[in-house]
């Protein structure tokens, strides 16, 4: 720590770091405020994006870890399309949300994982294995689960399975309190209204139609569809509409209804919409149209294959089911389905998916100080 | 007398709102208007040949052309009437343009009337406009270069290098100025001895240059062409002969009892009397202080190349044109100024520059070893109460610069930048670049002072409320401050007064015109280049060097020098010498004279301008200036006063 005061503790080390998170560039900025100027959710109060290069060259970790601004950007990359100086302000949120994360779990992994691509990827492999054992645990007169209790017992599986959850929710519960703790702005808006704005901010994303409004930038004029924002929100609602669908599910004990009952209805366009949203974000990222696809990172990556595949396999499962298709590898499927939901749900606040967490809690925040 | 008058439609910028048609009937009855001519564009190829021919043809006693601003066209159409073999002289400039049509472009009627009247007081001015030579004074082919600096340096090699004689003066004991205290320089990473040796190498080469060391200019007479300049010369007290013995002169500086504040280090250091600031320094041989040596005579018992005996010298030489090129001095800030003086480790750039190459293999600075490095820009520059509103323009990149090498040169160091913007212009912003690269951290603010330096148990803390980062005030633990302080004039600037060079409100030398005449003064045949103009890197300065160096040659090469005609005389029966003239004139360009045996006033050719300064004040009306006689005014006043 160089310098230090009440207010601003700083660290010149930290630019390495943040680096690793993935900004490469950022410290060719010469702080001429560009991108603040063309970003369109920037505002007085809450200005952003040259605030974090600021942040990120002092090494301000606590400023950093208290900004309610990473969490108002979209990541449309107006920023990052016109800086002077290539230095991809854009990019550099997303390192700076990715850092938030890992800072917001209390085990370290993030930061291990966020760093280091094979040793993520290795995670998520061997997670998979530990889940494909969980479940075969259930049916333990299957020909693979008797192979396996020749090995480990089934308790340690079985009581293994329940610690790691647990130890999981804690972390939900652990990354909560300190965004709440974090986030806090001491504005004076009413509860519910707050709320309210909240809820219809989460819903619609409608701060995001400010982005990409340009005369010149790419995503103008191009039909609503495949936009970044509609895209997102299909994400976002065949998430929620799945989750309701299977807690239906899970309430009725039955999945094994006919196609048409509502809820499986609810599903197959849940389903269809996170589908459709994470095919076509997965295209832009291989494709690159604009500068913010330039740098996909592996977190990027690792969330949206996820998603993919929960989505991909369920619906597999859906027409198996509709054509009562009871193969083995309708079983792989299946188990391939659990194990990407499963991984996806464990993994919440160890990646991307913790935006989903500390996006509101900072909206929230930022709407007590703005109503 | 036959007079041709040209009206000048100046495209539509007279014609839009001067009636030429009624200009030229009005003009053309007057009396002794021979010709009556308008024209699209006077200064056109074929409207000045048009003039020629008539000027020829019609054997014109002299023309007016009603155009535009003398100071536009005025030597256009004087070659026109040289062309034509008419006295320049006899050709009178009216200015309709902006004095006429672009003023009072509202009013066609009073602008076309205006039009009429002033060209009617010009042809007055013309009937009476008498023939001038330009006056020619014997210049000598030779310059004295003061200050042997990179600017002096390279001015001299060049003026030599083009046939003039040079006089190269240095007031220290050794050449090359402030760059010998600069080790690596940007962009060629030379250091600034690496240059200069190269520099004394082709000097010497040169038979036209005689070089003088521990040598000042303390007297100057006479006038461009010929100025004759009286040099003290301090003695170095080695014999001019002897063959130097490096050791023995290494003795000498050990039983030197006499310890004085090295300047060449900006106080970081002591030297002895017998000194040399760095081995391979110019010359070779080394310098006793004539300020400091007591003459105790230790230094006589170990080498024998000394003598104390030396006096101080006196030459005259005799000069056609001076050449200054003597330099800069840092600014030295105040006590206090940002903890200046007060705190510790708060040291300025100059003597951070010689601290680093003083400590080769770690930074220490008195005691402490060095890794946070906080550096305050524009101390002394940009003052918003101070005296020095003025940018030192070379500060930013130096800064910028000594910050990166530092980093390479010890590894562990940490840079901070308290700025008021970085201004590192042009092919330096690459500087500025690889230092963000590097992880330097730039903090800006717009107070005054833009920080605060204090001190927490035996540290330097640096306060800022960082612009960038929303005003948050921020603090540092430096181990070290370096002020980057910029260029301020000398502070011994003798020769200024003796030349009576004009300076600015910066007090640096003050050229003529900022962007036409860059390194001439309104004193003739005096020059100026390098940062005694204004704060320069060394590029610039050395730009300046070549400009002064190719004008001033360009002066004296011919052996004579011509000069305007339009200058003051002296009625000597009117004349009663009370002084008077003598003490307005600002260019000294009056005597006293014998005249049939009483004093009267008579003006130096090569002196007067033709301001006419002296003419109003002179109570026996015995002055006046060639072609603005009383004759001539007066006509002209007698004609726009005159009742239509």
């Amino acid at each position: 720590m160089i310098i230090k005061n009440t207010q601003v503790a700083m660290d010149t080390m930290f630019v390495n770091e943040i680096e690793r998170y993935g900004a490469k560039n950022f410290k060719a900025c010469f702080d001429c405020g560009t991108c603040t100027a063309v970003c369109n959710l920037s505002e007085p109060g809450h200005s952003f994006p040259r605030y974090f290069v600021r942040l990120a060259r002092t090494g301000a970790r606590d400023e950093i870890l208290k900004s309610r601004e990473l969490w108002l950007c979209y990541a449309c990359g107006d920023c990052s399309e016109n800086c002077p100086r290539n230095a991809d302000p854009a990019e550099l949120i997303a390192a700076l949300r990715r850092y938030t994360i890992a800072s917001y779990e209390p085990t370290g992994l993030t930061k291990l994982i966020f760093k280091n691509n094979p040793v993520y990827i290795l995670l998520t492999l061997v997670l998979a294995v530990i889940l494909a054992m969980l479940l075969l645990s259930f049916r333990p007169e299957s020909d693979v689960s008797r192979w396996l209790f020749q090995y480990v017992d089934y308790q340690i599986i079985h009581y293994g399975g329940i610690l790691l959850a647990l130890l999981l929710i804690l972390s939900v519960i652990y990354g909560f309190v300190r965004s709440v703790k974090n986030y806090a702005s001491g504005g004076k808006a009413k509860f519910w209204d707050t709320l309210k704005e909240t809820t219809k901010e989460v819903g619609i994303f409608k701060r995001y139609l400010k982005c990409d409004t340009y005369d010149d930038s790419y995503w103008n004029g191009k039909p609503w569809y495949i936009k970044p924002w509609f895209l997102h929100l299909t994400i976002f609602w065949g998430f929620v509409l799945l989750f309701v669908a299977t807690g239906l599910d899970y309430l009725f004990k039955d999945p094994n209804i006919e196609v048409w009952w509502p809820t499986r209805i609810l599903g197959t366009i849940g389903g269809l919409s996170l589908i459709y949203g994470s095919s076509l974000i997965m295209g832009y990222r291989v494709t690159k149209p604009t500068k913010i696809y330039l740098r996909t990172k592996m977190a990027d990556w690792i969330f949206l294959i996820f998603i993919w595949l929960t989505g991909f396999t369920g619906l597999w499962l859906e027409i198996a089911i509709f054509a009562h298709n009871h193969t083995m590898l309708t079983h792989f499927i299946f188990l391939v389905h659990i194990i990407c939901a499963a991984e996806m749900f464990l993994l919440f606040s160890f990646s991307k998916f913790a935006h989903t967490l500390y996006r509101p809690i900072a909206l929230f925040n930022y709407y007590k100080t703005k109503l | 007398m036959k007079i041709g008058v040209y009206i000048c439609h100046c495209g539509s910028n007279i014609a839009d709102h001067v009636d030429i048609e009624k200009v030229r009937e009005t003009i053309g009855q007057q009396k002794d208007v021979f010709l009556v001519k308008d024209v699209m564009f006077a200064c056109s190829d074929s409207s000045q040949k048009e003039m020629v021919e008539d000027i020829q043809s019609q054997g014109l006693d002299a023309i007016v052309v009603a155009s535009c601003s003398p100071k536009l066209h005025l030597p256009t159409f004087r070659e026109v009437a040289r062309r034509a073999g008419l006295n320049p002289y006899k050709y009178i400039q009216v200015n309709i343009r902006e004095q006429c049509s672009w003023a009072h472009s509202n009013d066609h009627k009073g602008a076309t009337d205006k039009a009429i009247k002033l060209i009617e007081a010009g042809i007055e001015k013309a009937k009476r406009s008498e023939a001038l030579e330009p006056i020619k004074i014997d210049a000598i082919n030779a310059v004295a270069v003061v200050g042997a600096g990179i600017a002096g340096l390279r001015a001299a090699i060049e003026l030599a290098d083009m046939g003039t004689d040079v006089y190269l003066i240095e007031r220290e004991y050794f050449i090359g100025g402030r760059i010998t205290q600069w080790d690596e320089l940007f962009t060629t990473n030379q250091t600034g001895r690496e240059i200069i040796t190269k520099l004394y190498h082709q000097l010497i080469s040169y038979k036209n240059i005689t070089l003088f060391t521990g040598a000042e200019i303390v007297e100057t007479s006479g006038s461009v062409g010929n100025m004759e300049i009286k040099v003290r010369i301090k003695p170095r007290y080695v014999k001019p002969d002897c063959v130097f013995d490096m050791d023995k002169f290494e003795k000498a500086i050990e039983v030197c009892p006499v310890e004085v504040e090295d300047e060449f280090n900006f106080g970081l250091t002591k030297r002895k009397a017998i000194y040399k600031n760095y081995p391979g320094e110019f010359p070779e041989v080394p310098a006793i202080d004539h300020d400091h040596c007591t003459r105790c005579g230790e230094c006589l018992k170990v080498c024998e190349g000394i003598d104390l005996e030396q006096k101080e010298e006196f030459i005259n030489l005799n000069v056609g044109a001076i050449l200054l090129a003597t330099g800069f001095d840092p600014y030295e800030p105040k006590e206090g100024e940002y903890g200046y003086g007060q705190v510790p480790n708060v040291i300025t750039l100059q003597q951070f520059k010689r601290l680093i190459e003083l400590c080769p293999d770690e930074l220490v600075y008195a005691g402490r070893k060095i890794h946070n490095i906080a550096y305050i820009y524009c101390v002394g520059s940009r003052q918003q109460n101070g005296p020095n509103r003025y940018c030192s323009r070379y500060c930013c990149t130096a800064a910028m610069h000594t910050a990166l090498l530092v980093k390479q040169k010890y590894g562990d160091i940490r840079n901070f930048h308290f700025t008021r913007g970085i201004r590192t212009y042009g092919k330096q912003e690459h500087i500025y670049h690889e230092a963000l690269e590097q992880g330097d951290v730039v903090f800006q603010s717009f107070n005054d002072p833009l920080c605060e330096v204090g001190e927490h148990n035996g540290t330097a803390v640096v306060k800022i409320n960082d612009f960038l980062t929303r005003g948050k005030p921020m603090e540092l633990e430096a181990d070290l401050v370096v002020l980057i302080t910029g260029m301020v004039p000398r502070k011994n600037n003798t020769i200024a007064q003796l030349l009576k060079v004009p300076v600015g409100r910066d007090h640096f030398f003050n050229e003529v015109h900022l962007k036409l005449r860059p390194v001439e003064t309104v004193i003739d045949g005096v020059f100026i280049s390098g940062a005694s103009q204004g704060p320069k890197n060394i590029m610039e300065s050395v730009n300046s060097a070549l400009a002064a160096a190719s004008k001033a040659n360009n002066l004296v090469k011919k052996g004579f020098i011509s000069i305007e005609p339009t200058i003051a005389f002296v009625d000597a029966d009117k004349c009663q010498w009370c002084d008077k003239c003598a003490q307005v004139c600002p260019f000294d360009a009056f005597e006293q004279v014998d005249y049939n045996g009483k004093q009267v006033a008579r003006v130096i050719t090569s002196l007067c301008k033709g301001c006419g300064m002296c003419l109003p004040v002179c109570p026996e009306d015995a002055l006046q200036l060639h072609n603005y006689t009383d004759r001539q005014i007066e006509a002209m006043i007698e004609d726009l006063a005159k009742a239509k």
